[in-house]
């Protein structure tokens, strides 16, 4: 395998989603290409830290607020006779 | 926990604890994905307010053919595309413009070996602030993607479902994100190691 070939396969790589035999292929190159094995290694990190940072909850004060808004439209529906 | 199917019917009959169980569930998913689209705080909580709103409303609508976690993800990314197209004209990212072909293209450049860097440099508030502006310079249709594959941990089929784009599409699109995040964050971060080993 070249490396074209890994940074095409990266994804399904890291996923597990590639066969035995491109498995093979791809941990055959990754045990001699140093650039491959960082380009692998600081990808996982990469998804890592970005998914780290993102989950966040909503901020409690702006979830409360939008709660109640929607508590409201509830109680005003329910007073509807219509 | 009840199934999203009860929680559905209290809803329509006005409970306000089927209201608050689905509000619990689903109310901080829609609103990472609807801030990661819109950059905006304040419209991102108008999107999940509307979205919820027409749930109340018209829950007899949701036929169950999808999940109501996947239906809301798709009400939300679609309720936010309408406001990025009132604010100005976008053009709709097509499939094709993701294509293999094109990905081949796309190699990484920088092969400093950051990832094993003490912790300490990944906890700065200055590290938080790059990762989260490498995320959010993704192009949208990269970034919806990422956000719902990694952060949200949808399948591929799932996050494609929500958009609205193929499978294909989706598992391009997220491997392109993974690749321009790495390049990104590495420009940062290759420094911040080889500022300490000097």
């Amino acid at each position: 395998m070249k490396c074209e070939e890994l940074v095409a396969y990266l994804s399904d790589y890291i996923d597990g989603n590639l066969d035995e035999e491109l498995t093979a292929a791809a941990q055959e190159h990754l045990a001699t290409c140093h650039n491959c094995h960082v380009v692998l290694d600081t990808t996982r990190k990469a998804i890592y830290l970005s998914r780290q940072r993102v989950a966040t909850a909503m901020p409690a004060e702006r979830r409360e607020r939008l709660f109640s808004r929607l508590q409201e439209s509830i109680r005003k529906r329910d007073d509807c006779e219509f | 926990m009840a199934d999203d199917r009860a929680l559905l019917e209290a809803l329509r009959a006005g409970s306000t604890e089927a209201l608050a169980e689905l509000f619990e569930l689903y109310s901080d998913r829609m609103y990472r994905l609807a801030a990661g689209i819109l950059h905006d705080e304040d419209e991102a909580e108008g999107v999940v307010q509307d979205v919820f709103l027409r749930l109340i409303e018209h829950s007899d609508r949701f036929e169950g053919r999808s999940s109501l976690g996947t239906w809301l993800y798709r009400t939300t990314h679609n309720a936010c595309i309408d406001r990025l197209r009132r604010r100005k004209p976008v053009q709709p990212l097509a499939d094709e413009a993701y294509t293999t072909d094109e990905d081949a293209g796309f190699m990484p450049t920088i092969f400093a070996d950051w990832a094993h860097a003490p912790e300490e440099v990944f906890g700065s508030d200055e590290a938080g602030e790059v990762i989260e502006e490498a995320v959010q310079s993704l192009p949208l249709g990269l970034r919806e993607v990422f956000i719902l594959r990694e952060v949200e941990g949808l399948s591929t089929a799932e996050t494609a479902e929500a958009l609205g784009i193929s499978e294909g599409a989706a598992k391009v699109r997220l491997h392109r994100a993974r690749l321009e995040l790495r390049e990104a964050l590495s420009v940062y971060f290759a420094e911040q190691v080889s500022g300490r080993s000097e």
